[in-house]
Parts: C-alpha cells; structure tokens; sequence
C-alpha cells in the first residue's frame, strides 16, 4: 500500500514538473511576441529623444540627456498641428455622414420586407471586396470633373462610400436581431417609421453604433492611397500624408523623423488603449460570426 | 419585420448610402474598364485604342515582376501569419496570467497607421543606423549585414518581414474569439477519453474553428492583395523594381508616367486577379473542409 502513494507522489511530482516546464515555455514565447511587437516602437520612442550624434553612436540606449529639440523641429517644419486638424476633419466629417446615412440603410434593411431586399444588402457587403487601388485613376478624373481636387470633400466621399460596407454589414446584423414585437407598440401608438428609427431601433444599435464608428475613424485616420492621389496641397494633407512627405524631405534627420512619427503615433496608442475591447470586438466580430 | 405600404418611405432610407456607394465605389471600376481601352495622358483628347493596352502590360517585364512580387506578398502572409497567428492563440488560450496584457500588445501594430510602421521599419532596415544591423555587429555577426532595403535580393524579403509583423495581430485576436467559442464540454469529454493536448488540438480544436480559419485566409488574401501604402513609402518599388507590386505599378505608370490609360488597364487587372484568387480559394479550401 505504501509503494503505492510512493509511486503515485513521483508520478504526480514529475507531471507538476513537466507542467512547470510547459508553461515556462509558454511564457518565453508569448514574451517573445510581445517583444518582437513592441520594441520597434519602444527604440524609435527612445531614439526620437537623442540627439542625432547620440542616435549614432548609441542607438539602443535610454537617452543620456531626454532633448526634445527633435519634436520642435518636426512640428514648426512638418506642420502636424495642420495635418491634424485636417485628418480629424475630414475623419470626422466622413464618419458622420457614413454613420447616419449608414444607420438609416441598414434600418431599413434589417426591419422591413421588400423585394430586391437581399439583393441589396449583398450589393453593398460586396463592397468589401472592391480593391480601393482599382479606383484610384477614375477617382481622380472624376474628382477633377467636380472640381474637388485639393479640396477636404475630395477624401470625404470616398471615405464614407469605402467605410459604408463594412458599417452596413455590422449595423443590419445588429438591429435584425431585435425581437419584432419592439415596433409593434410604436405603430399602436401612431409612430412612423422615422420616428421608431430615432427613437428606438437607434438607442438600442449603440453597441453596434460604437463599433462602427471606431472601425470608421480608424480607416479615416490611417488612409493614405486616396490622399496621396487626391490631395497635393500640403495644406490640406492629412498626416499619413504630410509624415511620408517629411519623412521622404529629411531622410538624413533620423530623431526628427521619429519624433514626429511619435507624436502621431501616441494619440493612437492611447485611443487604442482606452478603446481596446470595443476596437477588438468590432474587429473580430465580422470574421468570427461569418 | 413588416411590410410597409409606402415603398417611397423604403426608398428615401436607402437612396442616400447607395447613391454615394454607387458614385464612389462601384462606378470607378467600372469606368476604369472604360479607360483600360482609351490612349490617354489626362489632358488631352483620349484616343480610344482597343486592346492596346492590354497586350503591352501582358508583355510588360516589369507588371510580371509586379504580379510575383503580390504573389509572394500573399504567400508570406497566408504562410506566415495564418500559422504564427494559430499557433499564438492556442498558446494564450487557456488561464495564463497577463493573457490580457499579452493581448492588447498582440493587436498593437494592427491599429497602426501603415505610413508610420512603414517609415519606422525603414529605420529599423537603414544599413547605417538601423536596428538590425547594430544589433547583428553588437553580438559579433556583423559579417551578416546588408543594406536591407537598398540590395534588390534583400528587399522583398525585408518588405514581406514587415507586412507579416504589421498583421500577425490581427488574425491572432480574430483565432482568440473563436476558440472561445468552442464548446468546452466537448474537450472535457476528449479528455475524459485520454486525448492528448495535442490530439484535442487536431480533432477538435482545429475543426470546430475551420471556417473561421478559411475567411481569415481569404481576408489575408484580398488583404495582401491591397498592399500599396507600405510598399510606396518604404521603397517606392524600387531598388530596380524590385519590390514593385500591382498597384504601386499602376500608380508609377498612371500618376508619373501619365498614362491614365495603360494604369488603367493594370487597375481592372488587379481587380481581376482579386476577384478570382479570391473565388478560387474560397473554392478549394472548401472542398478540403468536407
């Protein structure tokens, strides 16, 4: 009986082991991802407090001295208070206009029965399909022809007609859920259908609201391919556009460079950071129930 | 749902999304196959020229170079990312302290804007100053440096290295939710029955996540398929065209080489080769899931 327990401890002792090994290397390699992930942004972090000569000799140290001079120079000579402004106008005008005019379509297609219905919800998610650089030519003869060429409206139409597949497919999924009983005390009360939109199925959407409206600003906030062929004022370049432009002038100011690239890089870490769960749900959230 | 007797009320819903979407969405592919048949350099008159351009892209060196260097960029995504993503998410998927932390760092890149990692990752690549090559002479390898992004065998590699990195995060977090929707008490029976991890893993873990691992690779695809921001800001294609996919071509040729034309042509390619990359995987890995 005793040889037992004794076989059964050592069974038991070297299962622990194995396990403590197990999750050791488990731990080394999710460290090592995290690792690989962050530390570019971490050294160019750093290095965008060096002075160019410190940068050369000591590229991977903390900053002997933190100068700021870089963030100076990036600001007054790449205008990034101007790039930001106009990258949250233009994102934020497109947005709206891709949310409420979104909103309004996914309604109507998630609570009514209509002929030529799902052929129209599928005419539009189909749209996540179109490659943006097949339209870039076109796009800018027919920006031309309006006479929007270097003006904000130019990237706002293009951004809320490429953002509204996606904000479509998430808010009809969303408000096709809803129970039907929800409007049918609203008509017995005399609401039309615009005001069951405003006043109910909306309130409800917020969930799906929220999401779209992240995944919108973030298309916004980070396009590059229509700005750069739509936009060549650098007074209204948005700043993915104005950085590659400062970047592609000072290509010998490494700090400055990354200076700048930090100050536009933060704001978004940030959001990202207070935003992560909503940002990752909405991310996911079309793949996963597909 | 219900059927609404005024179908005008439907429309003035729908009308707004769907005239922007078909404007600035759907029409520019459409005259881009207009234009694929036209000699044009934007000012002039255009000159309708039948199948012209065609045949000269279909003999073009360089747009063949274009279409490798895309498929590589797919390969390396599909290959690279799909597995490491996988192979991270089953690692993180069980009760590991600091999950969330290793989460939030794991989807970091993903909201990145392409123009600040490209340019950051053109630093990391600088044969003088960059990371990598400090990094290598710091632990005595520096016979094995090289101008990354300057040396025309390098290049592609070093592109596609940064395009997985930029991504992995994404399909991490998409293969994270679905494996928590795998039903638990099927495991635990596995279990019960002595299955290995790794048995658990292949006969179940795997299969009741299969579809979602299918629409990844398909997004994967169409996603590399779009690959133009970071290949234009951290090399422009070059050296000697190495590095030049479709749509970084279709814009040297188009918006440089003022041929709205023969960009044209390469534009309604890249549709194409979209389109139908798209539907053929999406056909065979279907097969392969029954």
């Amino acid at each position: 009986m005793s040889e037992t327990t004794v076989n059964y401890d050592t069974v038991s002792k070297q299962a622990r082991k194995k396990k403590r090994v197990k999750r050791g290397t488990i731990y080394l390699v999710l460290i090592l991802f995290t690792i690989v992930n962050a530390y570019p942004i971490f050294w160019m972090i750093m290095n965008s407090f060096k002075t160019g000569q410190e940068f050369s000799f000591d590229p991977f140290g903390l900053p002997n001295e933190w100068v700021f001079v870089n963030y100076v120079e990036a600001w007054v000579t790449a205008n990034i208070g101007s790039y930001f402004f106009n990258s949250l106008f233009v994102g934020i005008v497109a947005l709206l206009i891709c949310i409420l005019f979104g909103a309004f379509a996914s309604y109507f297609l998630a609570r009514f029965q209509f002929k030529g219905r799902n052929l129209l919800y599928g005419f539009f998610v189909v749209g996540l399909l179109v490659p943006i650089h097949a339209t870039l030519v076109p796009m800018f003869i027919l920006m031309q022809k309006l006479g929007f060429i270097n003006t904000h409206l130019a990237l706002i139409f293009p951004y809320v007609a490429f953002n509204l597949p996606i904000t479509i497919f998430l808010l009809t999924s969303f408000m096709g859920s809803f129970p039907k009983e929800i409007e049918e005390s609203a008509i017995m009360d005399g609401c039309g259908p615009f005001r069951i939109f405003w006043s109910i199925i909306l309130p409800m959407s917020r969930p799906a609201l929220a999401t779209a409206v992240i995944l919108n600003f973030i298309n916004n906030w980070n396009e590059f391919s229509f700005a750069l062929v739509l936009i060549n004022d650098d007074s209204l370049s948005t700043l993915p556009l104005g950085l590659a432009n400062f970047a592609g002038e000072y290509t010998t100011n490494y700090t400055a460079q990354m200076a700048g690239l930090t100050m536009v890089l933060i704001p978004t870490i940030l959001f990202y950071l207070v935003m992560e769960k909503q940002i990752v749900n909405g991310m996911t959230q079309g793949a996963v129930k597909g | 749902m219900h059927l609404l007797k005024k179908p005008w009320i439907i429309a003035v819903g729908v009308i707004p999304a769907l005239t922007l979407y078909l404007i600035f969405s759907i029409v520019p592919i459409f005259i881009s196959f207009y234009y694929s048949f036209m000699s044009w350099n934007g000012f002039s008159e255009m000159q309708f020229v039948g199948l012209a351009n065609f045949q000269e892209v279909l003999q073009d060196k360089v747009f063949w170079s274009s279409v490798r260097n895309n498929v590589l960029v797919v390969l390396a995504s599909v290959f690279g990312q799909i597995p490491i993503a996988l192979a991270l998410a089953l690692l993180l998927n069980r009760k590991i302290r600091g999950a969330k932390f290793f989460r939030t760092i794991g989807f970091m890149p993903v909201v990145i804007s392409t123009v600040v990692i490209s340019i950051t990752w053109r630093m990391i690549y600088n044969s003088e100053y960059g990371m990598i090559n400090n990094f290598l002479e710091a632990i005595g390898l520096g016979f094995l440096q090289q101008n990354w992004l300057g040396d025309p065998t390098w290049a592609m590699i070093a592109v596609c290295i940064t395009i997985i990195w930029q991504f992995v995060g994404l399909y991490f977090i998409i293969f994270l939710s679905a494996l928590q929707t795998v039903p638990k008490e099927i495991l635990e029976a596995a279990e019960l029955d002595g299955a290995s991890e790794w048995m658990k893993t292949r006969y179940v873990v795997i299969p009741s996540i299969w579809n979602i691992i299918l629409i990844s690779i398909v997004l994967c695809i169409s996603g590399s398929l779009k690959t133009f921001d970071l290949i234009y800001v951290m090399t422009s294609g070059g050296p000697a065209n190495s590095t030049e996919v479709m749509a970084t071509y279709m814009y040297d040729k188009t918006f440089e080489g003022l041929r709205y034309g023969y960009g044209s042509a390469i534009s309604v390619l890249i549709f194409v080769f979209s389109i139908g990359l798209i539907m053929i995987t999406t056909k065979l890995l279907q097969r392969k899931e029954v």
